[in-house]
């Protein structure tokens, strides 16, 4: 008997690409959004220089925390050990986990910024970059948590494969939030 | 296991490559810092940057995601070695990686010009974004099964790896070979 784990299924190169490469242009028009807004903060990032550093890691770290997530949640549907019930305690601990690595690391990173702002000369002071850094980190982290939870369920629900849609769907919408976060924050902590 | 033990076994395997990813985004947004330098020669590079760098997530985080669950279901051997699904696999993401930068080159151009925003030429932004796709997914694939395989073997869930590595390669060397082709195509476009 051939079953679907037999044969290459879902891991024939143009079924892949037929299935991805639609997703993939409307993401990058979704995150258009977020290249435009980084282009007209354009002359706050000349003024501050060290902003323009934080941006990689602002915009990314959030979907860093939202992949963990979905990673996690869909090798467990694939597995077949979760159905997505609140009362699930895994899930939850999940959520505690993500939350507790974006307070660390936003921490850091504002730590880093300050260090490299030390050695290029910069003007901003550390308890800024822990206001710009925490306040902006931690909104997109709870938005990163509920985006894949809401993906990966959406997936499941609609019979996609959740790699092919949730990690993607969840990085992206997080980093469009990221960058507009962290601009308009930037923009109101410095009075820009 | 106790809920306590594991919270702390996902935040410890978790939070030593989310520094490192720190550490990358960081240096990145170094080069970034300097690229913003080329926004005059090149107007509508800053678009394209945030743009750039989540396809880098989209199509290498899929195709981490596939080799983890191939991983995880015995599908896939954790080898370089001729596995028709890994192959399969990989040529897809060189297809969807170099396909969709040459998208983002068109899109951006599209955009700037409905927004009534001075872009560079058409053939600029999309060389640009041509060459550093290619180079980017050279280094991202390779890299990328190098180290989940490696971290497989040695007991890493290849669950908590996939994001940061990605975003992480895809940082550092989509900045570098960006800032790379914009230094280039100012060469040899006259």
């Amino acid at each position: 008997m051939i079953t679907p784990q037999d044969s290459l299924g879902s891991w024939d190169t143009r079924r892949i690409v037929r299935n991805m490469f639609p997703l993939l242009v409307v993401l990058s028009a979704i995150v258009l959004v977020a290249g435009i807004t980084l282009e007209e903060a354009e002359e706050m990032l000349d003024r501050y220089g060290l902003l323009a550093v934080m941006v990689p890691t602002m915009v990314d770290m959030g979907g860093n925390l939202g992949a963990i997530l979905s990673s996690r949640l869909s090798t467990r549907f694939h597995l077949g050990t979760t159905d997505l019930d609140p009362r699930d305690r895994a899930l939850w601990i999940d959520i505690a986990a993500v939350i507790a690595l974006a307070a660390t690391i936003f921490t850091a990173l504002a730590i880093g910024a300050y260090a490299i702002g030390v050695v290029l000369g910069s003007d901003l002071t550390l308890s800024t970059l822990l206001v710009i850094s925490l306040v902006s980190g931690m909104s997109v982290a709870v938005i990163a948590v509920v985006f894949s939870f809401a993906a990966t369920y959406a997936s499941y629900r609609l019979g996609v494969d959740p790699d092919d849609t949730t990690i993607p769907i969840v990085t992206n919408v997080v980093d469009v939030c990221g960058m507009l976060i962290f601009i308009g924050v930037s923009a109101a902590v410095l009075g820009f | 296991m106790s809920v306590r033990r594991e919270f702390w076994s996902i935040y410890r395997e978790a939070l030593p490559i989310l520094l490192v990813a720190l550490g990358g985004g960081l240096f990145a947004g170094l080069v970034l810092e300097s690229i913003i330098e080329s926004v005059q020669r090149f107007p509508g590079i800053l678009v394209m940057v945030p743009v750039f760098l989540a396809t880098r997530g989209n199509v290498y985080g899929a195709l981490g995601g596939r080799i983890a669950s191939g991983l995880h279901q015995g599908l896939i051997p954790p080898e370089f070695e001729r596995n028709d699904r890994l192959v399969n696999a990989v040529v897809a993401s060189f297809i969807n990686g170099i396909g969709i930068s040459i998208v983002i080159g068109v899109i951006t151009w599209i955009a700037l010009l409905a927004l009534g925003r001075e872009a560079a030429a058409l053939y600029e932004l999309v060389g640009i974004m041509l060459i550093a796709g290619v180079l980017t997914s050279v280094v991202m694939i390779v890299g990328l099964l190098a180290l989940v395989f490696t971290g497989y073997k040695r007991g890493y869930d290849p669950d908590n790896l996939i994001g940061p590595i990605v975003t992480t390669l895809g940082d550092i060397f989509g900045m570098l070979f960006m800032l790379f082709a914009i230094l280039l195509v100012g060469v040899i476009v006259p």
